[in-house]
């Protein structure tokens, strides 16, 4: 009787103790290298995400495991097999950039890993894959943006694109811009094609302001963007100049001091004007653990992606079924997120809204909200 | 337009010949192609950050504590990673030149992070200067100036110093200048110093034009100045500005000739690169380096 009884409390200990599991979810980020910036918001915004609802709904715990990439492709390749293989991780958020989440989406996809993708915008990244999500818009819905704001709404008609070809992100927002621009009826005077890397670009604003646009479309990243907009500048191009949500961040503002004042650019989301309950309650937080209100939308699309990841779990009987997850993650409908209202459809696309921000006295200030 | 892109090529390519100076030396006295060159170029932009942003020293002071803080980087290195190896296979001294290398870029890399720092360019360097439709900013001005002003002062201490003719002797032959009674070593350790100095001028006259600091901006720059330093014919301190020009007009002329090629510039720098070497190895002022150097 008495060995019954120890039997029966040692198999509820074990019970209990398996009842409380912990879950890997991995983290690809690039938190050093040339984009440090944007992945150290966004990791902040997973990890605060993380911090105001670590458990799951039947108690149990998400630990969160974090590769930095250092921006590269291989190591976002690598990265992913070792939390895979090593880390038995239930799903993926990252990368950063759409260059590397393509690297990691394709061995997650294969292992049947849900990856959901917190700001990568390129078109093809979840195209013929079944476990490749995300919970920002695409290229071809933020170009579309830019063109019909610059067409209908400021009556710009001839445009210069610069395009950084080494990104595939630059890529593919360059050309959705040109085919919604186009179709707006506006013009498209010259394409000039850079690098990442380079800082010198006299001989390409020289360019520019001998084609004499209307405006410039800069889809890159801000460290280009900062040095362009610079010396733009300096040889008296004073054209309106837009970028998509490659420099939503105020590192660019920084770089760009001066010379980027009434740059206008597209991004997800303005602390300013909290889109749902759920932001206003996430700017709280966030003002009261740091001190500041302004919640980068990179902080806001980090700390949705772990939302999102968590909400599908919730909704599945075994939250470490992989297969369920990413099935959830696509039935996911008019999900209240800290960017806004996210629906999610078949391919793992989001639908949602974009805002339009101005810089003025060095802040990016909220200008228009774009529905769908 | 034609002269506001030459304005630019000039400008551009006197930049990367400041940069190809401190490589050239190196190379000439060592046969050391010192990869830290580039990333000691951002220990001296960091420097010149930390002397204007954090200890608000007037702009010439900063320029001062950059150099000396990067020769003596630059000795050091030699001191702790080159001087053990002076008799090893010249293959050794490469690899530590890239590990040293590395080693600047990841220990600035943790301690000051990546994401890169505005550099505060002083108002005076910000002006433009305007002349009939070209638009030249001061900061890119003072570039070819600096330069043409650096290369006549090393080509007189090369030529008319005493250090300048032990440096040359040591180029020729080490073990023959140590039984003349020079300290070889001691020369070194100069050239480093002289080396490292240019490479922080270069540092800061780069974040001047172009005002971002972070741990990975020499990585590329580096590269090309020492691509400006080979074609120029390396071991040559005139060859460097003149590679150095080469090298910034090839970019400037594809992007204003061939706008939809001009994210391919660094490819055509790097072909006119192999064609110069494929008729002249040596470079275009390079001399067969068993007869003489300089």
């Amino acid at each position: 009787m008495r060995k019954l009884s120890v039997l029966a409390a040692s198999a509820l200990l074990l019970a209990s103790s398996s009842f409380a599991k912990e879950i890997n979810v991995g983290v690809v980020m690039s938190m050093s290298g040339p984009l440090a910036a944007y992945g150290q918001t966004c990791n902040e915004g997973i990890e605060f995400a993380h911090s105001l609802q670590p458990k799951l709904k039947n108690g149990d715990t998400v630990k969160l495991v974090l590769i930095d990439t250092k921006g590269d492709k291989v190591e976002s390749a690598n990265a992913t097999t070792r939390l895979i293989s090593s880390d038995k991780v239930v799903g993926i958020i990252g990368e950063l950039t759409s260059t590397n989440t393509a690297q990691v989406i394709a061995i997650a996809d294969k292992k049947e890993i849900p990856v959901i993708a917190p700001v990568a915008t390129n078109d093809k990244l979840t195209e013929g894959k079944k476990f490749a999500n995300r919970v920002c818009f695409t290229d071809s819905f933020q170009g579309a943006v830019v063109a019909n704001y610059a067409a209908k709404d400021l009556k710009l008609k001839t445009a210069v694109v610069v395009v950084d070809q080494a990104q595939v992100y630059s890529l593919g927002l360059a050309k959705a811009f040109k085919d919604a621009f186009s179709a707006a009826g506006g013009k498209i005077v010259k394409e000039i094609k850079v690098s990442s890397g380079d800082k010198d670009f006299k001989a390409v604003v020289s360019q520019i302001k001998a084609a004499n646009p209307d405006f410039m479309f800069l889809p890159m990243y801000h460290p280009e963007v900062s040095m362009i907009a610079r010396q733009a500048k300096q040889i008296g191009l004073n054209k309106p100049m837009f970028s998509g949500d490659g420099v939503a961040n105020q590192t660019f503002i920084d770089l760009g001091g001066d010379a980027v004042e009434g740059y206008m650019f597209t991004d997800f989301f303005d602390y300013g004007a909290p889109p749902t309950e759920r932001s206003k309650e996430f700017i709280k937080a966030y003002a009261a653990k740091t001190g500041k209100q302004e919640v980068n939308s990179f902080v806001a699309l980090g700390a949705d992606a772990y939302n999102l990841m968590v909400d599908a779990m919730n909704r599945c009987a075994n939250p470490e079924d992989n297969i369920c997850v990413n099935n959830e993650i696509k039935k996911t409908k008019g999900f209240e997120g800290v960017s806004g209202v996210i629906s999610m459809d078949e391919l793992g696309n989001s639908t949602r809204s974009a805002v339009i921000k101005v810089v003025q006295n060095a802040k990016a200030v909220y200008k228009a909200t774009v529905n769908p | 337009m034609f002269m506001q892109q030459m304005i630019n090529g000039f400008s551009l390519g006197s930049m990367y010949a400041l940069i190809a100076i401190g490589y050239t030396m190196v190379y000439g006295v060592l046969r050391l192609i010192n990869f830290a060159h580039g990333d000691i170029m951002m220990v001296g932009g960091f420097l010149g950050f930390f002397g204007v942003a954090v200890l608000e020293l007037p702009f010439l002071a900063a320029v001062l504590l950059a150099i000396v803080g990067s020769a003596l980087l630059g000795m050091a290195s030699d001191r702790i990673a080159y001087r053990p190896l002076r008799s090893a296979p010249k293959i050794s001294l490469l690899i530590t030149a890239i590990g040293v290398s590395f080693f600047l870029e990841n220990a600035f890399n943790v301690f000051f992070g990546g994401v890169p720092r505005a550099f505060p360019v002083p108002s005076v360097l910000e002006d433009i200067l305007e002349f009939g439709g070209l638009t030249i900013p001061v900061s890119a001005l003072i570039v070819p100036i600096l330069t043409a002003m650096l290369l006549a002062i090393i080509l007189w201490v090369l030529f008319k110093t005493k250090y300048g003719m032990a440096i040359r002797a040591l180029a020729f032959d080490v073990d023959t200048v140590n039984l003349m009674g020079i300290d070889a070593n001691r020369i070194i350790t100069i050239v480093f110093g002289m080396g490292s100095a240019l490479a922080a001028v270069g540092g800061i006259f780069w974040v001047v034009n172009y005002p971002s600091v972070d741990p990975m901006m020499g990585v590329l720059v580096g590269l090309k100045a020492f691509a400006a330093a080979v074609v120029g014919g390396i071991g040559s301190v005139g060859g460097a500005v003149l590679g150095g020009l080469i090298i910034g007009f090839t970019e400037v002329v594809v992007i204003a000739f061939f706008p939809e090629l001009g994210g391919y510039k660094d490819a055509f720098a790097f072909i006119f690169l192999i064609l110069i070497l494929l008729f002249k190895p040596t470079g275009i002022l390079g001399i067969d380096f068993e007869k003489s150097r300089f």
